[in-house]
């Protein structure tokens, strides 16, 4: 498939504390990229050398297969970027600032009118055209951050943790919005550092800390990296000391803990994991309220990766 | 046109302060006017003007000396040091001509065919056809007016013609045009002091109005956010600086028009001469204003500081200048404080222009010095403003 956009040796000093160190990556056309990582790992950083708002020490940043340059506005008519901050005029209501920004990029009134009540419905806003910014709440705000940074139907975007702070109602909103543009043939850069979010929405996933990548791949590749494949929390009440050691001794175990009256135990790769703890704590007449298995997270992978968590 | 649209938008919603700031000029730039309703009528008065003939009274002598007796009051005193230097310290006379014996001569041999000497005689700053004495008041300055005004025309046409009456005859006839409609034009002192309130009372309007409305609105579209959308987007940012540039002068020369228009409504009619000088003088403060509001808000980004801001800048410099109180009710100090100020020398011309009743190089020289002085400001912050920008920007 066609490659929409590549860095290549990235490297951003501020001062001399290396903010992103040696990145390289493609994003092909119609794919929806995640870039994963906690707080100050570069991917802000990453994203305002990509559309030379920064300047950086070295590396190469290559869009539609011409270089970036702080006056390729060739490329720029066709990248849409949502930032991090909300970006919109106060004074201006929701239409007027979609417009604004449409404007920077079509002259055509009629194409642009068009081009805004698309936004405008792609991120569920109709009921509130004619409102202020002070009057939204703060998802809706986001959401028509959102709309600014994507009404000219740009065919790349660039996503800058758009869900920040926002309530679960307008969070689906906002991703149903993001699989309808690329839906529409948009591909699709999204940073964050909700594990969950990439997990629905990425095809791709890279893993950023402090400024290098650590892992890449699909959700289900890096999960793979992780040692672990199974996560099962048990409910008891009580449990004796001695249980705890011998389930710590089955097959794939690879931890087991008894806290508050929660039994967690993590697996390595392995079969019938549950049916097997079941059949044991029948066995020894220990009683359960709950018990539940969950597959590995990207945080679990974080986590194995870094030896932290992704969120603090 | 986006740029423009939006910048209206924005505007649309600080209109209010911009009302409030036209209707303090009404009321109180224009509330002066109805205090006093006697118009006089005015004609530039004649100098007094002591003539000491060394030379013949014939020929292009007598046409001189008729001449300056039309425009001028001729002075009888005693042809002696002491009652001359009297005469000139209690102001009996403005002005003391002697003209030299060789007065007639200099000039009729000055024509082409003549030696190169003689040239000198006339055009050159230290004459030997004719010496000076003065009080060096306003009176003064129009006899001296005068008396070059003549000189200069017989230097020119006896360079031409060489017949005397010829000269004569030239010379009278362009004397009678210019110096006609130079002295008699009729000013109504009156209206001029309050239309000279009103315009110094308007710089107080247009320096607030554009420091408030140009910074706040320079502010949204320069906001750190909104200025990264502009900068990745497919226009190009010379191009959108420069739009946002001439859509806040254009707002500065509207807001500028309507004050103008006001001031006909209310003051009435004064003479062309000085409604344009107070129309130039007016413009090119306006546009010195639009450079320092660019400038501050270039220093300051936080909305909720501007209102303090414009209250320091207009409100304190206005006062400090003279705009709402006349300038010579201001202590010494204070008007030397202030000439580090743009109203300064806005106003101050502004005063000169109430004062003055014939327009000729000298009453012309300080008005178009205060204006330069506004030129060099307007350099100056922008200037500053690009000096400022480029440190940010490294930062
Ligand atoms: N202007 C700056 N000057 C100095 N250091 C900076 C500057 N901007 C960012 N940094 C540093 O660079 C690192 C990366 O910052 P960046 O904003 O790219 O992180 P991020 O991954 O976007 O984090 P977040 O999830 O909080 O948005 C951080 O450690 C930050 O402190
Ligand atoms: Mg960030």
């Amino acid at each position: 498939m066609k490659t929409i956009l590549s860095v290549e040796n990235l490297i951003k000093k501020y001062k001399n504390f290396k903010a992103v160190d040696d990145l390289s990556f493609d994003v092909k056309k119609g794919e929806i990229l995640g870039l994963l990582g906690p707080n100050g790992s570069g991917k802000s950083t990453t994203i305002n050398c990509i559309l030379s708002l920064l300047k950086f020490e070295s590396g190469k940043i290559t869009i539609f297969g011409c270089e970036m340059r702080p006056d390729a506005y060739d490329i720029k008519k066709d990248i849409g970027v949502v930032f991090q901050e909300v970006a919109v005029f106060e004074e201006l209501n929701v239409i007027d600032n979609i417009d604004y920004f449409c404007g920077l990029y079509i002259k055509d009134k009629e194409y642009r009118k068009k081009c805004i009540d698309d936004a405008i419905k792609l991120v569920g806003l109709e009921d509130f055209k004619k409102f202020y910014p002070k009057q939204l709440s703060g998802g809706l705000l986001r959401r028509l951050n959102i709309a600014c940074g994507i009404a000219h139907k740009p065919k790349l975007v660039f996503l800058d943790e758009p869900t920040v702070a926002v309530d679960p109602q307008s969070r689906n909103n906002i991703l149903d919005g993001i699989k309808k543009l690329r839906d529409n043939g948009a591909t699709i850069i999204y940073t964050t550092h909700y594990m969950e979010e990439v997990e629905i929405l990425c095809d791709r996933v890279i893993i950023i800390d402090k400024g290098k990548i650590i892992a890449s791949g699909t959700g289900d590749e890096l999960k793979e990296l992780s040692k672990i494949e199974e996560k099962v929390t048990v409910e008891i009440d009580s449990l004796d000391e001695k249980i705890l050691e011998e389930i710590k001794q089955f097959k794939n175990v690879d931890e087991a803990t008894y806290n508050n009256g929660i039994l967690f135990i993590t697996y390595k790769k392995g079969k019938n994991n549950l049916s097997s703890l079941i059949d044991y704590l029948k066995k020894v007449d220990v009683h359960y309220d709950k018990i539940y298995s969950e597959r590995p997270t990207l945080n679990d992978v974080f986590l194995y990766l870094t030896g932290k968590e992704l969120r603090d | 046109m986006t740029v423009f649209k939006t910048f209206s938008q924005v505007l649309n919603k600080y209109k209010a302060t911009v009302l409030m700031y036209t209707v303090m000029l009404v009321l109180f730039g224009g509330l002066n006017f109805k205090t006093s309703d006697n118009n006089v009528n005015f004609t530039a008065s004649k100098p007094d003007v002591l003539i000491i003939n060394e030379d013949e009274n014939i020929g292009i002598t007598k046409d001189f000396i008729d001449y300056l007796s039309e425009y001028t009051n001729i002075k009888d005193i005693e042809n002696n040091e002491d009652s001359i230097n009297d005469a000139l310290f209690y102001r009996d006379v403005n002005y003391i001509i002697y003209i030299k014996p060789n007065f007639r001569e200099s000039i009729l041999s000055n024509s082409p065919n003549k030696d190169e000497q003689f040239k000198q005689l006339i055009s050159s700053s230290d004459r030997t056809i004719v010496e000076i004495k003065t009080t060096g008041d306003y009176q003064a300055s129009i006899a001296d007016m005068l008396v070059n005004k003549y000189l200069h025309l017989a230097d020119i046409y006896s360079n031409t013609f060489e017949d005397e009456n010829e000269i004569i005859n030239h010379i009278q006839k362009t004397l009678s045009l210019e110096v006609e409609t130079e002295l008699t034009s009729k000013v109504d002192t009156n209206t001029l002091s309050q239309v000279t309130f009103y315009y110094n009372f308007l710089s107080y309007s247009v320096l607030a109005g554009c420091v408030y409305v140009i910074c706040l609105i320079l502010s949204s579209f320069k906001n750190k956010e909104i200025n990264k959308r502009t900068i990745i987007s497919s226009m190009n940012y010379k191009s959108f600086n420069l739009k946002l540039l001439l859509s806040n002068c254009l707002f500065a020369i509207v807001l500028w028009l309507i004050y103008i228009i006001l001031g006909f409504l209310l003051v009435g009619s004064i003479p062309t001469n000085y409604l344009i000088i107070y129309i130039i003088n007016s413009f090119i403060f306006t546009i010195c204003s639009v450079t320092i509001a660019f400038f501050i808000s270039n220093l300051i980004n936080n909305k909720n500081a501007i209102n303090g801001i414009v209250n320091v800048v207009a409100l304190g410099s206005s006062f400090l200048c003279g705009a709402f109180v006349p300038m010579e009710w201001l202590p010494d100090f204070v008007l030397k404080i202030a000439h580090v100020l743009p109203s300064y020398w806005y106003i101050k011309t502004n005063e000169l222009l109430k004062g003055v009743e014939v327009f000729n190089s000298i009453t012309l020289k300080p008005i178009i010095t205060n204006m330069l002085v506004l030129i060099v400001f307007i350099i100056a912050f922008v200037v500053l403003t690009n000096i400022v920008t480029k440190l940010k920007l490294k930062k």
